[in-house]
């Protein structure tokens, strides 16, 4: 069974609270038990006192002194007036002799009495005779019983009062160890690290939070060092690659080359080219990944969207494209990085235009869905097939359909999209088109 | 000319400095930061050339040292990082221009010669050709004083060629001077074509003179005629 997490100062409130009632319960029980047994023994000590007497004065004036004044019945009885305390001595057959005290219940006029009850037997002149000395224990079991309620009503104060008072206790002595918890959930990468102590006087804290601390640092310093890896990794890459395409360079100027000589340098070229923007794009994903880039620019949608049409103005017209930008009346702004967003819509449609045959159409329109800016990059190119659409963002994913592209084009547009939190949704039919849509929320 | 190359790979090193001595520029080359200080104190340089990813000193430390001495020369940082912040730094700490790995030595010569020609005033930073004159500080084509009409890509295209007068470029190093580096070579580098014509187009309207000659399929080349 699954029990949701309670929290710490919650489930110490409530050990404590349970903790009480179980005092209560057994305060309630235990005290007036306690009473009872006191009083008993002590009324014990005055009925073995009251026995010894009557022994005394059965010895003094003989049994049949007593028996006599019960008249016919061979037994003697009396109690006093509020029946609180009785004697009675009567003849019994019974032969074996013991003392005992046991509790009584009589009833006597229609009255109920509970009794603490001693008797004796004695042997005289070859007779056996009981002998019972009775005390009402009804005050007794009353004073219990407003014991009782004393207790559960002084106890039931007590808790509620202790109770307020731990919790605001325990709230303050936590207080720290929320603010631990606080901390490590707001801060979603290292460097937002809070490394202010927090202020406690508690020894558990102060170690949690040093052991955070240390931990934080670790895992600051492995990022730091993935940067600086990544840093080092483009840095060496892209310093070789820049020594080939520089010497390459310097081949084609001053060498004297056939063409088909110069042709194949250029070739290399464009591969070393492509080599290049690999290298810059796994940087860029990475980079994203460490999040170094900040969204903190307020970036015009219309402006953004408009400047597609001047990047690819010469594509448009060289594969005779049309190019259709439909935005709305109302300036769009949102938050976020001016480059990441440039990139992503750049790149949205550099695709479309690759992938849609000369003649055809390319549309980039802007709408407003309650208040939240979606834009739509549609083409009628050659689409894409049903079971590669899962796979498209996908890096190095390659198509039967996409050439010599190695993807890394749609990795870096869901990328950006997920590190911007906007959500890009793809509807593509082969040979019927291929569109995008991408809410900024 | 007096440029000094600070580059710690010396393979690209000479082989910048194997271009700019051919191109008539007098080059001293340091292959770390203190040699670079040392020279940056010791002469007069137009132009410093920095790899900003020194092993032993800070290259934006080294801009500022050298602003005191060299307080005119232009300095050009390389890197290979390419980061946005890196680059901003950079401009703030004095760097004049940035050139991200791996870049043409070409892109990198025509920087200089647009800043030289600047920087040398009025006359110099005018180019003629035929009754054209490519104005490099007001970033403009003059036909007999009549400015001519160009979209600022095809200005950066044909400022380009000429600033690289006779010499091949092809179809990647225009894109890239373009586009700078990241958008490089996904794209279909034959749109290039698409601009050369309306640069064609619009000088002929002027001139009838084939400036610009396609050098069969592999790229083209300014020819004053």
């Amino acid at each position: 069974m699954l029990i949701k997490p309670i929290k710490l100062k919650n489930k110490i409130s409530i050990i404590n609270a349970l903790t009480k009632v179980l005092i209560i319960v057994i305060s309630v029980f235990l005290i007036p038990w306690i009473v009872n047994r006191v009083s008993i023994k002590d009324l014990d000590n005055q009925l073995i006192e009251n026995l010894d007497k009557t022994y005394s004065l059965v010895e003094q004036y003989g049994i049949e002194e007593f028996i006599k004044q019960g008249g016919d019945q061979q037994a003697f009885g009396s109690y006093n007036i509020f029946k609180e305390e009785y004697i009675s001595i009567e003849k019994v057959t019974d032969t074996t002799l013991y003392e005992e005290i046991d509790y009584s219940r009589r009833t006597i006029e229609g009255e109920t009495f509970d009794y603490r009850v001693i008797s004796a037997t004695i042997e005289s002149q070859g007779s056996y005779y009981l002998i019972e000395i009775g005390k009402s224990i009804n005050s007794i079991l009353a004073f219990q019983r407003l014991i009782r309620k004393f207790t559960f009503y002084f106890l039931l104060v007590l808790m509620a009062v202790t109770i307020l008072f731990e919790l605001a206790i325990t709230q303050y002595l936590l207080r720290p160890f929320g603010k631990i918890i606080e901390r490590l959930k707001s801060s979603n990468h290292p460097k937002n690290f809070n490394y202010t102590p927090v202020k406690t006087s508690t020894a558990d804290f102060k170690d949690l939070e040093e052991n955070i601390h240390g931990l934080m640092r670790k895992i600051e310093s492995a990022f730091n060092e993935e940067r600086d890896y990544i840093s080092n990794i483009s840095h060496e890459l892209l310093t070789p690659i820049s020594i080939i395409k520089t010497k390459l360079d310097n081949f084609l100027n001053t060498t004297e080359l056939t063409d088909e000589e110069t042709e194949k340098i250029i070739e290399s070229k464009v591969t070393l080219g492509r080599l290049t923007k690999m290298v810059r794009t796994l940087l860029l994903l990475s980079r994203i990944d460490n999040e170094e880039y900040l969204l903190a620019d307020r970036v015009n949608l219309n402006e953004l969207l408009a400047g597609l049409g001047t990047d690819f103005q010469e594509h448009f017209e060289q594969k005779n494209q049309e190019f259709e930008l439909k935005l709305p009346d109302q300036q769009v702004e949102i938050q976020g990085n001016r480059e990441l967003l440039h990139i992503l819509f750049f790149n949205l449609a550099n695709n479309a235009i690759k992938y849609t045959p000369d003649g055809g159409r390319i549309s980039v329109h802007l709408n407003l869905e309650k208040d939240i800016p979606v834009v739509v990059i549609q083409d009628n190119g050659i689409g894409i097939e049903e079971k590669n659409l899962p796979f498209i963002f996908t890096r190095f994913k390659k198509f039967q359909e996409s050439g010599n592209n190695f993807g890394l084009g749609l990795a870096l547009v869901k990328k950006i999209c997920d590190y911007q939190h906007f959500s890009i949704e793809v509807y593509s039919k082969p040979m019927e088109g291929t569109r995008f849509v991408i809410r900024c929320k | 000319m007096r440029i000094l190359i600070v580059e710690d790979e010396k393979s690209l090193a000479e082989e910048i400095a194997l271009f700019l001595r051919n191109e008539q520029y007098s080059c001293d080359i340091a292959f770390n930061g203190r040699d670079a200080s040392e020279e940056l104190a010791a002469n007069l340089y137009d132009f410093v050339l920095l790899d900003i990813g020194l092993p032993d000193y800070n290259g934006l430390d080294l801009i500022k040292e050298a602003k005191n001495y060299n307080s005119e020369a232009y300095f050009i940082v390389i890197t290979a990082r390419g980061e946005l912040d890196d680059k901003l730094k950079g401009f703030n700490s004095g760097a004049d221009d940035y050139l991200a790995k791996p870049f043409s030595i070409l892109e990198l010569h025509s920087r200089i010669q647009a800043i030289t020609r600047r920087k040398f005033g009025q006359s110099s930073s005018i180019i003629k050709f035929g009754s054209f004159a490519l104005d490099i500080s007001k970033l403009q084509l003059l036909h007999q004083e009549t400015p001519v009409n160009l979209t600022k890509k095809e200005y950066d295209l044909l400022s380009y060629l000429v600033l690289n007068k006779g010499r091949v470029l092809d179809r990647l190093q225009l894109v890239e001077h373009i586009w700078g580096s990241f958008y490089e070579d996904d794209f279909d580098s034959n749109y290039i074509d698409v601009h050369i014509k309306n640069i064609r187009k619009k000088l002929g309207e002027f001139d009838q003179s084939n400036y610009i000659k396609t050098v069969r399929g592999l790229g083209y080349k300014f020819e004053d005629a």
